[in-house]
C-alpha cells in the first residue's frame, strides 16, 4: 500500500513538484510569521508594571492672550497654585479615585524626558546602562496607574513614599549587574549629578513602554517646585469602577462652570482606551497584517490542494473504481488521499526546517528573551505551522476526496 | 487564433471545468485584492489628494534634532518660529513655504450662549493657504497682512461650522476659540485624518496663537515646515540652499551651544511618511525593501497555486494542442494563445479583486487607514479621491500581468514541448 502511495506520487511528479514548492514558500513564510506572534504574545502576556482601565486623561489649555479673559498678571507660580487648584476640584469629583498631574509620564504618551541613575555610595558598580526616563509626578500618580511594587508594596505605600520625597525606580534597571532594585530601598542615589541625591523608597514593577515592549527603565519623582508643577502638562484620573460611565461627558459638561481657573481651561477629557490604541497603532496595524498574510497563505494552500485534488480524484476514477471493486473500503479511499497530501507536506517540511533554522541563526527574525532561536521556541513555532498546514491540506482534500469515495464501482467501470 | 475564439474558448474551458475555473479565479481573486490592499494602504500615506494636491512637490521639516557642542544633551521635537523663519522659511527657490503647528490640539469653539464644541485645531501662517490646497465654500483665507499684524483669525471646516452656527455661510462672523473673540475668515470642506499635515477642523492664525512665541531650549518650540518647490527637480537645489541657511542660523545661535543636526531632512512624502521617530533617520531604502518581499510573496504563492492548476488544465487539452501542432501551428504560437487565454481568467479575477478592495477599503478604513502615532482619536475618512488614483488601476493591471506571467508561462512552455505524435493520442509525455 504505501509502496505504491511512493510509485503514484512518484509519476504524477511535475504536478506534485509544484505543490512541494508551493507549501516549502508557504511554510517558510508561516514559520516566520508563527515566530512573529509566539513572540509578541510572550510579550504582550507579560505583567504589565501598571493599569489603565477606567483611566482618563483631562486635556487642559490657556485661555488665549487675544481672549478678554486672559489675565497677564498671572506669573509662573500663580500658574502653579492654579493647577493644584484644577486638580484639587477635578479629585473631589465623586467618580474619581484618584488624580495627578505629570511630565511626559503616563503610560503609552511617547514622549520622553532621560535621565542618569547612580548608586551614591558607589557611583562606579552601579550605574544605568542606556536610556531612562524621568517621570515628573504627584505622588497619586502610581495610584492613577496602579503601579506595583516590586516587594509587593501596594498603590498607596508607593504614593506615601513619593509624598516624602523618596523616588521609585524599576527593579530591573541594574539588572545587567545581576542586582535586584528591591534590595536597595532605603538606600541613596544620585540623579543626573552629585547635587541631586535622592532615597530609594522601593523598587516598583517595571512599567513597560508599550504592550509591545519589555524594555521600561523608571524613575519616578515627586514634582518639587511650582516651576515643575507648571511644566505638569497631563492630568490624568483614574474613575470608580462602578461609575465608569459618561464621564467624559460629565467634565466636559462641568468644564465652564468649575475648571475655569486662572488662564487655565480644560478642553478635552480622552479615555485611556483610546490614547493606548493610537499610541501602539503601529505595532496592531503590523499583527493586523500579519495575521491577514496567515490567513492568505493557509487559505492558498487550501485552494491549492482543493484544486489539484479535485483534478486528480476526476483522473483517477477508474483506478478508484477497481480498488473498490477489490474490496477497498470508502474510508481506505480517503485515508490514501488525505496521506498522500500530508506526506507531500512532510516532503516540504524538511528543507523548509532547515530554511527555518538558518534564518533564526543568522538573525532575520525577531529578536526575544536574548535571541532569535530557543529550545521551546523554534520546535514551537515549526511544529504549530507544520499543523496549520496540514489542517488546510485535510481540509483542501476533504472536498475531491468525498466525491472519491462516493464513486460507485459498476458505474465507473462500465466504459472499460 | 482571433482574440473572439480565444474567449470562446475560455468560457468553455470555465464552464467545462467548472471547480478549477472557481478556484483558479478565487486564487487570482484574493492575491489581486490584498495586494491592491497593500498598495491603498501606501498610496494614503503617499499620492496626491486634496488638499494635499502637491505630496509630489512637497518637502517637510517636521522635527528639529539638537545637541549641546559636545554632543550631550540631545533635543528632538519641533521649533521655534524664529528657527523656520530663520533656516527654511526664508529660503529663495521653493514656490512657498509655511510654518503650522505639527499636532493638532484640542480645543473649544462657542458662541455665546451655546455649548462649547471640541475640536483639532492647528495654528497656521498665512502661506499654509498656498502650499495645501483647501476648498473655500465661503470666505477666504487669512492673508500675510492679518499674520503680520496678529489678527485673530479662524478658518473652520463646514462640519464644524453647521455644529456651531448652524450654517456654513459664517465668513465675517465672530467666534470663541478658547474663549478669545475670532473672526471667521472662511469655511473649508472637511479634511481627512489621512491628510497628516492639512488634517485639523480648524486653523487659527498662528501669530494671534500663544503657540507663536511658545519656545523650549531656545530654538525649540511648536511648530513644524513644509516647503512647496517649483517641481521635484528643484529638491536638491532647496536642500543645497537650506544647508547654508541651516550654517549661517548655527552661526546665530552660537552662543546658546546647541547644534542643529539635519538627519537629511527636509524629507520628500515618502520618507516624511515613515519618519515616526523624531531623533532616527528614517530608512526609506530598508522599507521599500520589505515591501519588494511583501509583493513578492503575494505574487509568488499564489502564482505557484495557479500553475499547478493551469499544468492540470493543460494536461486534458494536449490532443487538441496535438491537432493544432500538426496543422502547423508553432510553438510560441500555442505558448502565446495560452498565455493570452489564461489573461482573461486573470483580468476577470482581478477586476473582482479590485472591486472588493475598493469595498472593503470603504468599509474598513478605520481598520485599514488608522495611521500610527495619529494626533487625533477622529476615525480615517475615505473617498474615491483618496482611494482611487489612476495609478491604483495601473498597479492592478501591472500585477494581474505579472501574476498571470508567472502562472500559465511555465506550464504554456511544458505543453507546447509535448511530443506531436503522444499529444494527437492524447498522452501527456
Amino acid at each position: 500500500m504505501n509502496k505504491k502511495l511512493f510509485t503514484q506520487i512518484k509519476n504524477e511528479w511535475r504536478t506534485n513538484l509544484w505543490l512541494i514548492i508551493e507549501l516549502l514558500v508557504v511554510s517558510v513564510v508561516l514559520w516566520y510569521i508563527v515566530d512573529f506572534f509566539y513572540t509578541k504574545i510572550s510579550v504582550r502576556t507579560l505583567p504589565r508594571g501598571f493599569n489603565t482601565e477606567h483611566c482618563y486623561r483631562i486635556d487642559f489649555n490657556y485661555v488665549n492672550i487675544k481672549s478678554p479673559e486672559f489675565n497677564p498678571d498671572i506669573n509662573d507660580s500663580i500658574n502653579a497654585v492654579h493647577m493644584r487648584e484644577l486638580l484639587d476640584r477635578i479629585s473631589r469629583r465623586p467618580e474619581v479615585e484618584a488624580a495627578s498631574l505629570s511630565q511626559n509620564s503616563y503610560p503609552y504618551n511617547g514622549s520622553n524626558s532621560g535621565i542618569w541613575v547612580y548608586y551614591a555610595d558607589d557611583r562606579d558598580t552601579l550605574q544605568n546602562d542606556g536610556y531612562v526616563v524621568r517621570r515628573w509626578v504627584t505622588p497619586d500618580f502610581v495610584r492613577v496607574f496602579r503601579y506595583t511594587g516590586a516587594a509587593g508594596e501596594t498603590s498607596e505605600q508607593l504614593a506615601e513614599m513619593l509624598k516624602e520625597n523618596k523616588i521609585l525606580i524599576n527593579n530591573d534597571l541594574f539588572m545587567y549587574r545581576g542586582v535586584e532594585l528591591k534590595d536597595y530601598a532605603g538606600k541613596k542615589f544620585a540623579l543626573d549629578d552629585t547635587t541631586m541625591i535622592h532615597t530609594l523608597g522601593a523598587a516598583i514593577t517595571t512599567p513597560r513602554y508599550s504592550d509591545y515592549q519589555t524594555w521600561g527603565s523608571t524613575v519616578l519623582i515627586n514634582v518639587l517646585n511650582d516651576r515643575q508643577v507648571g511644566w505638569c502638562g497631563e492630568l490624568c484620573i483614574r474613575v470608580k469602577p462602578d461609575m465608569d460611565h459618561d464621564v467624559i461627558e460629565n467634565i466636559m459638561k462641568d468644564a465652564p462652570s468649575q475648571y475655569r481657573i486662572g488662564n487655565l481651561m480644560v478642553t478635552d477629557v480622552v479615555s485611556f482606551d483610546d490614547i493606548r490604541d493610537n499610541f501602539q497603532r503601529l505595532w496592531s496595524n503590523q499583527e493586523r497584517n500579519y495575521y491577514a498574510g496567515m490567513g492568505f497563505l493557509l487559505f492558498n494552500i487550501f485552494l491549492g490542494l482543493l484544486g489539484t485534488f479535485w483534478f486528480r480524484t476526476q483522473q483517477r476514477v477508474s483506478e478508484i473504481a477497481i480498488r473498490k471493486a477489490n474490496g477497498a473500503t470508502s474510508t481506505d479511499i480517503f485515508r490514501r488521499l488525505i496521506s498522500e497530501g500530508l506526506l507531500l507536506l512532510v516532503v516540504a517540511t524538511i528543507p523548509a526546517t532547515l530554511i527555518d533554522i538558518g534564518l533564526s541563526w543568522y538573525g532575520y527574525n525577531q529578536w526575544f528573551d536574548d535571541g532569535y532561536m530557543g529550545w521551546v521556541r523554534t520546535p514551537a513555532t515549526i511544529l504549530i505551522s507544520f499543523a496549520l498546514m496540514a489542517l488546510m491540506i485535510v481540509l483542501g482534500i476533504l472536498i475531491p476526496a468525498r466525491r472519491a469515495m462516493k464513486i460507485k464501482p459498476a458505474v465507473a467501470l462500465k466504459d472499460e | 487564433m482571433k482574440l473572439t475564439t480565444i474567449f470562446r474558448s475560455t468560457w468553455f474551458q470555465m464552464r467545462h471545468q467548472p471547480v478549477l475555473s472557481i478556484v483558479t479565479i478565487a486564487g487570482t481573486a484574493l492575491s489581486i485584492f490584498l495586494i491592491m490592499i497593500v498598495v491603498m494602504m501606501q498610496e494614503v500615506t503617499t499620492a496626491p489628494f486634496a488638499p494635499e494636491s502637491n505630496r509630489y512637490r512637497l518637502l517637510y521639516y517636521s522635527f528639529l534634532s539638537s545637541s549641546y557642542e559636545d554632543g550631550d544633551g540631545e533635543c528632538n521635537g519641533p521649533m521655534a518660529y524664529t528657527t523656520a523663519r530663520q533656516m527654511l522659511l526664508s529660503l529663495q527657490t521653493p514656490e512657498a513655504a509655511t510654518a503650522y503647528q505639527g499636532i493638532v490640539t484640542s480645543a473649544a469653539l462657542s458662541i455665546p450662549k451655546s455649548p462649547n464644541v471640541k475640536v483639532d485645531m492647528r495654528p497656521v501662517d498665512n502661506n499654509y493657504w498656498k502650499v495645501f490646497d483647501f476648498t473655500f465654500i465661503d470666505g477666504a483665507p487669512f492673508t500675510q497682512a492679518d499674520f503680520d499684524a496678529g489678527l485673530p483669525k479662524i478658518v473652520i471646516t463646514e462640519s464644524i461650522a453647521r455644529k456651531v452656527f448652524g450654517t456654513t455661510e459664517v465668513a465675517g462672523r465672530e467666534i470663541l476659540v478658547n474663549l478669545a473673540p475670532f473672526t471667521v475668515s472662511g469655511v473649508v470642506k472637511d479634511v481627512s485624518t489621512l491628510a497628516a499635515k492639512a488634517y485639523a477642523q480648524a486653523w487659527t492664525n498662528l501669530s494671534a496663537t500663544n503657540t507663536f512665541e511658545q519656545s523650549w531650549n531656545t530654538i525649540h518650540g511648536m511648530l513644524s515646515v513644509a516647503i512647496l518647490a517649483n517641481s521635484r527637480d528643484d529638491f536638491d537645489k532647496i536642500r543645497e540652499e537650506y544647508e547654508k541657511a541651516h550654517d549661517k542660523y548655527e552661526d546665530e545661535i552660537k552662543s546658546t551651544g546647541r547644534k542643529i543636526k539635519s538627519l537629511s531632512r527636509p524629507y520628500d512624502q515618502e520618507t516624511e511618511a515613515i519618519a515616526f521617530a523624531s531623533n532616527i533617520e528614517p530608512d526609506l531604502p530598508g522599507e521599500r525593501r520589505s515591501r519588494l518581499i511583501v509583493y513578492l510573496i503575494l505574487l509568488i504563492v499564489p502564482a505557484i497555486n495557479l500553475s499547478a492548476m493551469t499544468q492540470s488544465r493543460l494536461k486534458q487539452r494536449t490532443a487538441e494542442i496535438g491537432v493544432r501542432r500538426s496543422f502547423g501551428c508553432t510553438r510560441s504560437r500555442i505558448i502565446l494563445d495560452i498565455i493570452t487565454e489564461n489573461l482573461a481568467i486573470t483580468v476577470i479575477a482581478g477586476i473582482i479583486g479590485l472591486i472588493l478592495s475598493v469595498i472593503f477599503g470603504y468599509l474598513c478604513n478605520n481598520l485599514l487607514f488608522a495611521q500610527p502615532f495619529s494626533q487625533t482619536m477622529n476615525a480615517p475618512a475615505v473617498d474615491s479621491s483618496i482611494l482611487l488614483h489612476w495609478s491604483t488601476f495601473g498597479w492592478a493591471m501591472i500585477f494581474c500581468f505579472i501574476l498571470n506571467i508567472l502562472s500559465s508561462g511555465l506550464p504554456a512552455i511544458n505543453a507546447s514541448r509535448t511530443g506531436l505524435v503522444n499529444a494527437l493520442n492524447g498522452r501527456a509525455n
